[in-house]
């Protein structure tokens, strides 16, 4: 699944370390993410699109095979 | 955009996992300690049964609080350290299954000694925390 994670935080200017202290999660995992290496849960995917203030589906692409 | 280095994301870790990790260790510690002086003091006869009995009791008071310990980190720990826990901890599991059943039939017929499946069990030991940095690799 592809994402838009790494496009949307260079825009605020988040540091891969800010976004995962606002989702409580480890660095690595917002790394894996935009990296996609690792898909997120449901919930954790919503909480990143609420973070952004974006649909999720303008945060994930299911459509498009991993990279 | 501030600059982000890859490689640190492994460091990365919430508080309360270190802090969940720390329970964990000292569990462990107090755990392993407890049946290592257990296990000596009854083998060479240093005190009564009903004390080494006690600490056996013990001891199996420690090792449950370490799972317990294990399982509220990870309860609480993210997801992707979640996923990469249990994908350890099936490696390491798998690495008992088919040890334990490769080294059973042989020890039956004699050709090695049965108190060499204790070796199964430190192999596991040891394989989790291998499969938990196979994670972090694949992951990162």
């Amino acid at each position: 699944m592809k994402n838009r994670l790494k496009v949307l935080r260079a825009e605020r200017d988040w540091t891969q370390a800010y976004l995962a202290q606002r989702l409580e999660v480890s660095r690595q995992t917002v790394n894996a993410i935009e990296k996609g290496k690792y898909d997120p849960s449901l919930p954790l995917a919503f909480r990143i699109a609420r973070v952004f203030e974006k649909p999720i589906e303008e945060v994930f692409d299911p459509e498009e095979e991993r990279g | 955009m501030k600059s982000t280095d890859d490689s640190l994301a492994l460091c990365s870790s919430p508080q309360r996992d270190r802090r969940n990790q720390w329970r964990i260790t000292l569990w462990a510690f107090v755990w392993g300690l407890s049946f290592v002086v257990t296990t000596w003091g009854a083998k060479r006869e240093w005190w009564p049964f009903g004390v080494t009995l006690a600490g056996v009791i013990g001891t199996s008071i420690f090792g449950i609080a370490t799972f317990l310990a294990y399982r509220r980190f990870l309860q609480e720990t993210d997801e992707l350290r979640r996923k990469i826990e249990v994908e350890a901890l099936a490696l390491a599991f798998g690495v008992g299954v088919v040890g334990g059943l490769t080294y059973w039939p042989l020890a039956v017929s004699g050709a090695v000694p049965e108190s060499g499946l204790v070796y199964i069990f430190v192999a596991m030991f040891f394989t989790h925390p291998v499969g938990v940095l196979i994670g972090f690799r694949r992951y990162s």
